[in-house]
């Protein structure tokens, strides 16, 4: 084409050989000169004329500047808008666009590009009406407009916004196209607007917020509000997932929106920010989303015809607004609505002709966006006064045209409302503040917030958090946050309650929010310096979830489960110390060990469990669950699911089949026990199942001398390259080496893999020849297919290769079957004592199974011992601030009291240790048949089959007891803590039974501690970082008797304790006003639902810690091996004893260490000698003797008396040794 | 942005594909397949607004002392038959908007993901951009990684292996071009589309569903089709000939 229009101009005129030269430029402007019609014939010579016009120009910007010059001069870009304005149609235009795009893009010569911008012809073309229905146009246009608006900075954009004139034609075209249909066009006018935003000119940004602002924000807010409506429909509509595409697209629109008014608010500019959030609050997040929470509820009126969504779809948009704006201006307010309720709405309900009933309504702006900037255009200065105000953007508009400061007066006047009409008072000074201060620095505005608040919190009496003085939290009047937390009980399934713990979690993580704000509902985060005023309500919900998430056949889905232990953590968690109370933190243990029954029932001794296990706990430390990216999935937001074939995350559905179940049961066991041991800052030791710093790795040199070597070639599948290599197995991998040059004997490891995951296979054709296939351990089940080798091994005769075969066979078994024992130990399934499997038999360098199996199962089935650690430090904690100034002379007392008790103990310890080990397995038992033999003796029907039975559930009692109490002591020392009305039934019959069984476990450490002291064993960690707390306890339990209303619980020991059957009558004590059947059965098939009950605080439905036979085999199994796990324990890693140390004061720091040896036997000798739950029977209750007597003298009559104390004690454990014996046999024969 | 002297334009490129390019055949409704081009911003560019320009206006040749991008361009193109309109919107400038690199992913069917083969950092950058697109865009987004400026070998950083390697790791389509010798430049757009079309005809793509950056393209008038500037400058390419 282009060279036929050359032939044509050629006659007329000289073209220049060089297209890049002054000289081509001139040529063109000439034809611009003789060709100023567009018409027909010359339209295409006139596009590429334009189109050379931009190229010579980019190349005289780059090389050289008389053709820029020359440009000018000829004010060559009026010859632009002349063919403009001829209406000459799409395609000039589009070249024109697209020339203009060029130019401004590449100009990189800021002199040329001001003579460019200076005589306004680009304003004007900005303003042409181009025919925007022709999609190329438009994106031409848009892409121009945004293009310049890269350009613009302090400089520049005063060739846009026209002060005098007010004029921004930029800014005020292009957010006409806010809402067109076009996604491109709509994220270029966001990128414009926000490049324009970010210029700092304040006559400019004055220009913004006053006329522009409240238009363009109404009828944003209004544009984001219909596809809020339209995904609600969306959601309603679709239970059967079918528009799952539209969906996701309306809620990746929604944040993309967020992200947008995020962006805005980040830019800093209040002025304008407060204008946002005016509109925001009260057009869009409060009317549609907040007032949407209570829908039909109670508050639900059949006459509101108010737009709302579903209350689900409102969670889920609320965490999404809390999860990604923090602009601490919207949430504070959004959240303290939230919290507090909206007085606002109930108090003028029914009033709606009120002026001010309209002002929180989500409705239509009341012209659109176009037509008010229209309006607004300045023809002449004055006649945008014009426009009636109807609704209060356009009142702000007409308000601000005099100056600023009424602008902020009717702002604060909306903010009043927002919080509370009560409070218009207090809200006054900062009216002043803002409309003095024109500019409204941000610090002002900070202070100002601040001052509002603390007024309105006064005002309100709403708990202000101070903790000297918290009031009760209670969700009265509190109609958002009650139907958030109810949000929480997963009654049918977790829909909701998902949405609702993000909800609670994205406030929690909000950084606009003020903790103050959240003092008052009890929600401690991140940056709360203690955490002891937990919302007790809360975290019970939670535990709700957690302990249904445990259960069979539950409807609490995996990510449910993440986000409430995330939140849990984030109320109670702080700087790897737990607050939580210890009622709630053994409802906690007792949900770990459902899961580990759970997970328990789910074992199986095939190789895919092995498979999925590993799977699933990389799974789980390589893709942690992150809130926002889950909230970003639509296909939450649709009825969980339990169907794979929908393509939902299986975190996010319900497990379809038995492998997903298994799945599913493996991931909450690793989220539930990891929970467990962060509460107990405990570290992990047992997972992951291989320890990466314990494998071998390429390049390593290895010491081969003695070592089986056989010699093989080595071809590579895919490479085809050949290797010598020696092969070596070991334990866990298989490694192939090279030798070492430089020692003799060594070798240099030049692959590593698995034996767990080698596939070996002989050829049927050479006999010296295996297939090795190492599969990739794979961080997701779907991507097994890459071996990380692939090689066919040569050896040097038949003989070897069969050797080899056979190595690598059984080493890939044994590797396997280590790892399935050590998931035995971890879910305390017991090595089957008959034999049949193979896994019974001990394998050389596995740790004996009793050292394991023991060990956990203190985690997991003994509640009493771990709970009171946790509590011991937690309440001493609370009790230190209480008590700062008595605090000293009492510790003193204690020590004093303390250290000749150590003093017995370790000479008691001592003396008797002519075979301290046996000794001590034997006292413990014995101990822990005392209280069973009371038990018994009490209720004579009872046969001695049933024995082990009874024990095990008096133990329970005790332990549930126990656990009762420290909620009790929580509530006499803290009595914030006791808030929550709905538990407090519950608590308060525990109580009592619950003290006295607390001094008895007490007791029992000390009586026990005495006779172990040789026993050393991994327990030592636990009982290590036990025994400060315990020693502490001793302290505030001394502290507590000053208390006069505690004096009733010694005092009923005190007389109780000579008794001979003294756990009989703690236990009538406490529990005949509520429960005797439970005392007096000596049945474990009527206990265990019992005591399930007695465990789970809040009488929810009972935890079935049924499938008995694990404890009881496990029991029998460490009796039988007890020894050797005495001597397997003591590769104790000793850094513990540090972390230990730490938490105790530099002033106990003897004493204390003295007690962990002494209570680290004393736990030792329970857990060796009964594995399981049974064990507590023991040492907890039977001990109440001794240590009651021991704790009760020290009171009354000081510290003469505890020698005598202590040998009452040898005698004691030395005469039960002979009744633990006795039933051992009987546990021996009930396994049986 | 001061680029490579390389070697003469290969013009003849432009005439055969000129001469491929269908004025207006068959159905009036065409595809639009919205598009993006990511990597290290303008400024110390790694030419993509150049391939860009190159690839949606054949009327600008390279010259060796001419360095033009654009931020966005249009073309037209054909494959198995079917008109399919390429948009490509460069992101350039936004980066710091979390919003806008967000909403422009999200809106793409595919992306061209350009690094400077003379440049080890915008090589080494890629990790975090995949990563960004992966984690806004659809999963489905077809992703072209480019390493351009390959004419200019001496200078050469990064091996082309590295690239097909990083191409093979993450799933993508790897293409080693020269803005300034409209190497492979056609191709690489083209097989984009390619792959994306694909996805159309597997049903990955649904094409009534816009969010995606794809959809049915109004009817042009013949007389229109004739004579686009930026959306079918190839056909003005002809000059060369």
């Amino acid at each position: 084409m282009f060279s036929k229009q050359r032939t044509w101009l050629s006659g007329a005129l000289w073209k220049p050989k060089n297209p890049h030269s002054l000289e081509h430029l001139k040529y063109l402007h000439n034809l611009l000169c003789k060709n100023q019609q567009v018409t027909e014939q010359n339209r295409s010579l006139l596009v590429e004329t334009l189109r050379s016009i931009s190229e010579i120009l980019i190349w005289g910007d780059q090389n050289d500047s008389s053709v820029f010059d020359f440009f000018l001069e000829k004010n060559m870009l009026s010859f632009f808008l002349r063919y403009l304005q001829q209406r000459c149609g799409r395609y000039i235009c589009v070249q024109l666009l697209q020339t203009l795009n060029i130019l401004f893009e590449n100009i990189r010569n800021e002199t040329s590009l001001y003579y460019l911008l200076s005589n306004n012809h680009v304003n004007s073309i900005i303003v042409h009406k181009f025919d925007f229905s022709d999609e190329e146009v438009m994106a031409y246009y848009i892409s121009f407009l945004k293009t310049l608006s890269l350009k613009l900075n302090k400089h520049t954009i005063h060739f846009f916004y026209n002060e005098h004139t007010n004029d921004f034609a930029l800014y005020t075209e292009a957010i006409k196209f806010f809402n067109h249909s076009e996604a491109m066009v709509r994220i270029a006018v966001r990128t414009i607007t926000l490049n324009v935003f970010r210029v700092d000119d304040k006559a400019m940004l004055r220009y913004i917020r006053d006329r522009t602002a409240a238009p363009y924000f109404s009828n944003l807010v209004w544009f984001i509000g219909n596809h809020i409506l339209d995904l609600d429909l969306c959601v309603r509509h679709d239970m059967d997932h079918r528009s799952r595409d539209r969906l996701s697209d309306l809620v990746a629109e929604h944040l993309d929106h967020l992200h947008y008014l995020n962006d805005i608010l980040c830019i800093g500019l209040d002025t304008l920010n407060l204008v946002l959030i005016h509109h925001l609050l009260n057009n869009l997040f409060i009317p549609l989303y907040v007032y949407s929470l209570t829908k039909r509820k109670k508050f639900d009126d059949p006459q509101d015809d108010r737009k709302h969504v579903s209350s689900v779809v409102s969670l889920f948009l609320l965490s999404q607004v809390f999860l990604i704006m923090h602009h601490r201006q919207l949430t504070q307010q959004l959240a303290e609505v939230i919290f507090h309720g909206d007085i606002f709405l109930t108090q003028t309900e029914g009033m709606q002709n009120s002026p001010k009933a309209g002002i929180r309504e989500f409705r239509a702006p009341a012209e659109s966006l176009e037509k008010t900037l229209e309006n607004n255009r300045p023809k002449k200065r004055h006649i945008q006064t014009a426009p009636p105000s109807v609704g209060q953007e356009d009142g702000a508009v007409g308000e601000t045209e005099e100056g600023s400061s009424t602008f902020y007066l009717t702002r604060e006047e909306h903010t009043d409302t927002v919080s509370s009409p009560s409070t218009e008072g207090a809200l006054s000074p900062i009216s002043e503040v803002c409309s003095a201060d024109t500019e409204l620095s941000s610090p002002t505005q900070n202070s100002t917030d601040e001052e509002k608040l603390i007024g309105l919190s006064h005002r309100m009496a709403i708990p202000s958090g101070m903790p000297d003085h918290p009031l009760p939290f209670t969700l009265e009047n509190r109609p958002y946050l009650e139907t958030i937390f109810n949000a929480l009980e997963c009654m049918e399934n977790d829909y909701s309650a998902l949405f609702a713990l993000c909800l609670l979690y994205a406030i929690g993580h909000n950084e606009g929010i003020s903790q103050t704000l959240l003092d008052g509902v009890m929600m401690p985060t991140e940056r709360s310096k203690s955490k002891d005023n937990y919302n007790i309500l809360l975290v019970e919900r939670l535990i709700r979830i957690i302990e249904q998430a445990c259960q069979s056949g539950s409807k609490v889905r995996l990510a449910t489960l993440e986000v409430s232990i995330k939140l849990l953590k984030q109320l109670v968690v702080r700087e790897h110390r737990s607050y939580l109370q210890d009622r709630h933190l053994a409802c906690i243990e007792n949900a770990r060990e459902c899961s580990t029954q759970r997970l328990r029932n789910f074992y199986k001794s095939e190789e895919i469990f092995l498979d999925m296990f590993e799977d699933e706990y990389r799974e789980m430390k390589n893709r942690p669950l992150n809130v926002e990216y889950l909230m970003q999935d639509a296909s939450i937001l649709l009825p969980p699911t339990g169907t794979p074939l929908t393509g939902i995350d299986f975190n996010k559905r319900l497990p379809c089949g038995e492998v997903e179940r298994t799945r599913k049961a493996i991931r909450v066991f690793f989220s539930v026990r990891e929970l467990s041991l962060c509460l107990m800052n405990e570290t992990e030791a047992q997972l992951p199942l291989t320890k990466e710093d314990n494998c071998i790795k390429v390049n390593d040199v290895l010491d081969l001398n003695n070592s089986d070597l056989i010699a093989c070639t080595v071809l590579m599948r895919e490479s085809r390259r050949q290797e010598r290599r020696f092969l070596v197995i070991d334990p866990m991998q298989l490694i192939l080496v090279e030798p070492d040059s430089k020692r003799l004997g060594w070798g240099v490891v030049r692959f590593v893999g698995f034996l767990q995951d080698v596939e070996v296979s002989g050829d049927k054709d050479d006999s010296r020849l295996l297939h090795v296939v190492v599969h990739k351990p794979s961080s997701s089940i779907h991507s097994r297919s890459h071996p990380i080798l692939s090689a066919r091994f040569i050896f040097d005769d038949h003989i070897r290769c069969m050797a080899a075969k056979q190595r690598l066979l059984k080493g890939r078994q044994r590797a396997r079957l280590q790892k399935m024992q050590a998931i035995e130990r971890l879910l305390d399934i017991p090595p089957a004592p008959d034999g049949t499997r193979s896994r019974s038999i001990p394998i050389p360098g596995r740790s004996h199974p009793v050292r394991p199996t023991s060990s956990s199962s203190s985690t997991t089935s003994s509640p009493v011992s771990t709970q009171s650690q946790g509590r011991g430090s937690r309440r001493i904690s609370a009790e230190q601030k209480r008590h700062l100034q008595a605090k000293a002379a009492q510790r003193s007392k204690s020590r004093q009291v303390m250290g000749p008790s150590m003093g017995t103990g370790l000479r008691s310890g001592v003396s008797p240790a002519r075979d301290g080990v046996e000794m001590g397995e034997e006292a413990t038992s014995a101990m822990a048949v005392q209280s069973l033999n009371q038990n018994i003796s009490s209720n004579n029907s009872s046969g001695s089959e049933r024995m082990s039975g009874s024990s095990r559930s008096s133990g329970r009692l005790v332990s549930a007891g126990s656990r009762g109490n420290q909620g009790d002591e929580a509530r006499l020392e803290i009595p914030l803590e006791d808030l929550s009305t709905s538990s407090k039934q519950h608590r308060s019959l525990s109580f009592e039974r619950a003290r006295l069984a607390r001094l008895a476990r007490e007791a029992g450490v000390r009586t026990n501690h005495g006779h172990h002291q040789a026993v050393h064993h991994t327990l030592m960690m636990r009982s290590h970082s036990l025994s400060p707390h315990r020693s502490r306890q001793e302290t505030s339990s001394l502290m507590s008797r000053k208390d006069p209303r505690r004096q009733s619980a010694p005092q009923t020991l005190a007389t109780s304790f000579k008794a001979p059957s003294i756990l009989q009558t703690i236990l009538s004590q406490s529990g005949s006003d509520r429960r005797p059947q439970i005392t007096c059965s000596g049945s474990s098939s009527d206990d265990s639902p019992d005591s399930g009950r007695a465990r789970s605080w809040s009488g929810g439905a009972p935890k079935t810690l049924l499938p008995a036979s694990a404890p009881s085999l496990s029991l029998m199994d460490s009796i039988g091996h007890s020894r050797r796990s005495i001597s397997a324990a003591m590769l104790l890693p000793p850094e513990r004893t540090t972390v230990v140390r730490r938490c105790e004061e530099e002033e106990e720091e003897e004493t204390s260490r003295s007690t962990t040896l002494e209570v680290g036997s004393g736990d030792q000798g329970k857990s060796t000698d009964s594995a399981l739950s049974s064990d507590e029977t023991g040492p907890s209750s039977s001990d109440i003797t001794p240590s009651s007597e021991t704790s009760l003298s020290d009171l009354a009559l000081g510290s003469e008396i505890r020698p005598s104390a202590s040998t009452r004690d040898r005698s004691t454990s030395s005469q039960l040794t002979q009744l633990a014996q006795l039933v051992q046999e009987h546990y021996a024969y009930s396994c049986y | 942005m001061l680029e490579q002297l390389g070697q003469d334009p290969n013009v003849a490129v432009y005439c055969t594909s000129a001469l491929h390019h269908p004025q207006s055949t068959g159905s009036r409704h065409f595809i639009v397949i919205d598009a993006l081009s990511i990597g290290t911003s303008n400024v110390l560019g790694v030419g993509k607004s150049c391939l860009l320009l190159q690839f949606t206006d054949k009327r600008f040749q390279p010259v060796h002392d001419l360095t033009i991008g654009v931020e966005f361009g249009a073309r037209m193109i054909t494959i198995d038959g079917k008109q399919i309109k390429l948009q490509i919107w460069d992101t350039a400038g936004q980066e710091s908007f979390r919003s806008i690199t967000r909403s422009y992913y999200r809106g793409a069917a595919g992306a061209l993901l350009v690094y400077d083969i003379t440049r080890r950092d915008t090589f080494n950058h890629l990790t975090t951009w995949l990563e960004d697109a992966r984690q806004h865009s659809n999963s489905n987004m077809v992703i072209m990684l480019i390493g351009n400026k390959s004419d200019l070998e001496a200078r050469r950083e990064v091996k082309k292996e590295e690239g097909e390697a990083f191409a093979r790791e993450h799933g993508l389509i790897f293409m080693e071009t020269s803005a300034k010798t409209a190497a492979n430049v056609e191709e690489a757009f083209i097989n984009t589309a390619k792959e994306i079309y694909q996805k159309i005809q597997d049903g990955v793509f649904d094409i009534n569903n816009e969010a995606n950056g794809i959809k049915i393209g109004p009817q042009h008038s013949p007389a229109n089709q004739n004579m686009p500037s930026g959306g079918g400058g190839g056909n003005q390419g002809g000059n060369c000939c």
